[in-house]
């Protein structure tokens, strides 16, 4: 009896010990870091949107000496610093890995949280996401990669001329940072000789905000609140004075509006226009594709953006990228369509734990962040540990972000080109859900297949990881037994051309590298 | 979506899903098994539903069909006392849906263990504790849901059980419990749940608390029950507007069922039905499970069940 007691004793001290630990979750977060390069001639870098790094004028700073001035610095000493509170303190920290970064992650988080198709309704159709009505089922939009390549295309650009142009400014105005104009007030981020005015964290956030808004309009609530903190935190941090950060949000809202502009016209209105299908069906048709895709879904789906193909590329122009379009794949019935086909019938039997590992590492299906964003987060966090500067950083993610609309758009033309089927239509399954569109070539192929080339570009020490990730990532889609060996081979040899093109950007943008 | 909750019923042996059924009794049932007297069940069962709750939203997916757990189990019932006993049950788990595409998943699932212990008893009134847990006892995938065997957490569950018997062979039993489980890991290093995106491979499960009702009559070898059961995660998040489940989803059904065992001698059979008859973030499942027993002295005791 006693033993019995002594036994159930036991087990109640390991239960309570079990039920008692800590279930949060301790995400991986970057931390400020000095960089180690400032950049200082980034104002003569080449813009995307802007004709040059004047285009956008910014008022002359009262100078140092100016009464208006010094009360900013008293305030920032005698009122906010005493003032700074716990949350304050932790907002300064989130916000000290740089606004680029956060504002790239806070977009992808988005993504994430839109990525969700429509589902269908009573008479068994789709409704479309309506702009105007964002937060009606379904809500607008539906972050997919196409959609979601093209938002980080943009907010990267606007981060990038806007800071370019903040760079010039910066250099040409040269106002100190507060803490250097006067030494008794303490940063609470490590000090920088980089002229403080206008502020790039104001430039940035304002810049992201106008692309962000118009790209998820349910979030402006959420928005406003991230804009408010980001330029806060650079007060409380005495990083900037209020002057500085109102110069700067100015001046990143003129950044993005222009480029906005260019947005609104890119084509990207008319990518879901559904009447063109029946003639690309008929035109792939007639280059020899008996067994045009056809939506696995019940009911049937319309293709996801069928004209995305016709939107406006970044680094390359319309006759290249129908030059560079992969040539016609093997049809149904040959023998090389057969050893596709049984590769992933045999998956299909025998898939190991490993297989299915990777494809589910690199999935990002519904409800993630898309496969350019992955891209994004991996480029950022390169660009951290390379401890760049923040424009450095946003031109990284530019560059990366242009080729990934870039690589997203080329790939729906070659997608609709051929209107190729799925591995399903011949009665596969699949392990980690079905894209609804087109086979051939491989969205996730040509993404990271182009990612990798202008990642390895820009991180030239990291260039043989890159290339071994996207080859992992051509293989997760066999795995996962939603490609064809040769959609993801022809998507990656597309991909490296679209790369190169952004390279060659990147060489002539004025940064030197 | 029942079988997301099979670790847990494992260990809990909650009754909507199948491996509760373990051979004379449960973890949540007052019956025991006499010191040195084994009950060991092979028994075959199956979940299946066409309707889900997303979030509250009552629906069919066109493109799961039906959707199907079917389970084969080995459980075994031990009287380490009179009054403490031991019940393990391991289940190899397969899923299928009629219509869609998405892959079935198979494999051993988790192995779960229980202690039960009679603290009191007088004049046909009994109270009862029991503390177990489970463990995933292969590799599978946690987060492809509804085709996972599982969630792939590690649980432990605390419980209390208090009975009434009647001469006459009548029973009610009340019992409730509650279950601490484990934190996973994913393939993938981000994921979003509870409205954020997560940049980490670890995913939090809520934990869960469970009661019931059994109302039923055991008497020479012949045990019927009716039963009603409740069961809530604490905390977790909604399954999203069309998006699929996630192991984080704060799961909630409510259920009927019933049960029959038939115990002559060494050998008896069980049989199981449960129907889920409200619930969120669960597939609306009905499921059944049919078993043999089979009953032995290690020591040459009497074979009997005692309640």
């Amino acid at each position: 009896m006693k033993k019995n007691h002594t036994i159930l004793h036991s087990i109640l001290i390991a239960g309570f010990l079990i039920l008692s630990c800590n279930k949060e979750i301790q995400d991986s977060s970057a931390v400020a870091y000095l960089p180690s390069n400032l950049d200082n001639n980034a104002g003569t870098w080449k813009p995307y949107i802007l004709a040059n790094t004047s285009e956008v004028a910014v008022a002359d700073p009262k100078p140092v000496s100016d009464p208006e001035y010094l009360k900013e610095l008293d305030s920032l000493k005698n009122f906010i610093a005493p003032r700074v509170s716990p949350e304050n303190k932790a907002a300064i920290k989130y916000w000290g890995a740089g606004a680029v970064y956060r504002w790239n992650e806070i977009a992808r988080e988005l993504a994430a949280k839109y990525n969700l198709p429509p589902a269908s309704n009573a008479e068994g159709k789709y409704p479309a996401p309506d702009a105007a009505n964002p937060l009606a089922d379904p809500k607008f939009p539906f972050a997919n990669p196409p959609y979601t390549a093209r938002a980080l295309a943009y907010l990267c650009v606007a981060q990038y001329d806007a800071l370019i142009t903040a760079w010039n400014y910066k250099f040409k105005f040269n106002r100190k940072a507060p803490y250097k104009n006067d030494l008794s007030i303490q940063p609470l981020l490590p000090p920088t000789d980089l002229p403080s005015y206008p502020s790039e964290a104001a430039v940035v956030a304002a810049a992201s905000y106008t692309v962000l808004i118009a790209m998820f309009p349910g979030e402006v609530p959420y928005l406003d609140s991230k804009l408010a903190e980001c330029k806060n935190a650079s007060v409380w941090a005495a990083m900037n004075t209020p002057s500085d950060i109102s110069a700067g949000d100015a001046l990143g809202k003129a950044v993005a509006a222009k480029v906005m502009t260019k947005a609104k016209t890119d084509g990207m209105a008319a990518a879901n226009n559904q009447t063109l299908t029946t003639g690309m069906i008929e035109a792939a048709k007639g280059r020899g594709i008996q067994n045009p895709w056809l939506s696995q879904e019940a009911p049937l789906r319309p293709p996801m953006l069928p004209n995305y193909g016709a939107v406006l590329t970044w680094n390359f122009d319309k006759a290249a990228l129908v030059s560079m379009r992969p040539p016609i794949p093997y049809v149904v019935g040959s023998p090389e369509f057969e050893k596709d086909l049984n590769e992933l019938s045999y998956i299909q039997k025998n898939q190991t734990r490993e297989q299915a590992r990777i494809a589910n590492f690199w999935s990002d299906g519904i409800g993630t962040p898309t496969p350019p964003a992955h891209w994004h987060r991996i480029a950022a966090n390169a660009g951290i540990d390379s401890k760049f500067s923040e424009v450095r950083m946003a031109r990284t993610l530019a560059l990366l972000g242009t080729t990934e609309m870039d690589a997203g758009v080329a790939c729906w033309d070659t997608k609709f080109y051929y209107y190729t089927p799925r591995p399903q239509q011949f009665g596969l399954k699949t392990s980690i859900g079905l894209p609804n569109f087109p086979s051939y070539t491989s969205g996730h192929a040509t993404f990271s297949s182009a990612a990798a080339t202008i990642l390895g570009y820009l991180f030239p020490d990291q260039a043989t990881e890159f290339i071994r990730l996207a080859n992992e990532i051509n293989e997760s889609r066999i795995f996962g037994l939603i490609h064809y060996r040769i959609d993801c081979e022809m998507g990656f040899e597309h991909g490296k051309k679209i790369g190169i093109h952004a390279i060659a950007r990147g060489k002539t943008d004025g940064s030197g590298q | 979506m029942s079988r997301y909750y099979l670790p847990l019923f494992l260990m809990m042996g909650m009754l909507i899903g199948l491996q509760n059924s373990v051979p004379a009794q449960m973890p949540n049932d007052a019956i025991y098994m006499n010191k040195n007297t084994i009950c060991v069940m092979a028994a075959y069962g199956q979940n299946s539903w066409d309707e889900y709750w997303e979030n509250t939203l009552k629906r069919e997916n066109l493109n799961i069909g039906t959707n199907t757990t079917q389970m084969y189990m080995v459980m075994v019932a031990a009287g380490i006392t009179d009054k403490l006993n031991l019940l393990a049950g391991l289940p190899y788990v397969q899923t299928k849906n009629s219509a869609g595409n998405l892959l079935g998943q198979k494999g051993l699932q988790d192995l779960s263990a229980t202690l039960k212990y009679k603290f009191f008893e007088n004049h046909g009134l009994s109270l009862h504790g029991a503390l177990g847990g489970s463990i995933p006892m292969s590799n599978y995938i946690p987060d492809f849901l509804p085709m996972s065997i599982g969630i792939g957490s590690t649980t432990l569950t605390g419980r209390i059980i208090a009975n009434y018997k009647h001469h006459s062979g009548i029973y009610i039993t009340l019992h409730g419990g509650y279950t601490g489980r484990n934190n996973i890991n994913i393939d993938r290093d981000t994921y979003q749940a509870y409205d954020r995106v997560y940049n980490t491979s670890e995913v939090a499960i809520p934990n869960t608390a469970d009661g019931g009702i059994n109302l039923g009559y055991l008497k020479n070898g012949i045990q019927a029950t009716l039963f009603m059961e409740k069961f809530d995660c604490i905390g977790g998040d909604a399954i999203r507007r069309n998006d699929m489940p996630f192991p984080t989803n704060n799961m909630v059904s409510n259920n009927v069922g019933a049960f029959l065992k038939y115990q002559p001698s060494h050998f008896g059979i069980n049989g199981r039905i449960a129907y889920v008859t409200s619930g969120q973030n669960v597939g609306q499942a009905l499921s059944f499970m049919a078993g043999i027993l089979y009953q032995f002295s290690i020591k040459g005791e009497s074979v009997s069940v005692s309640n």
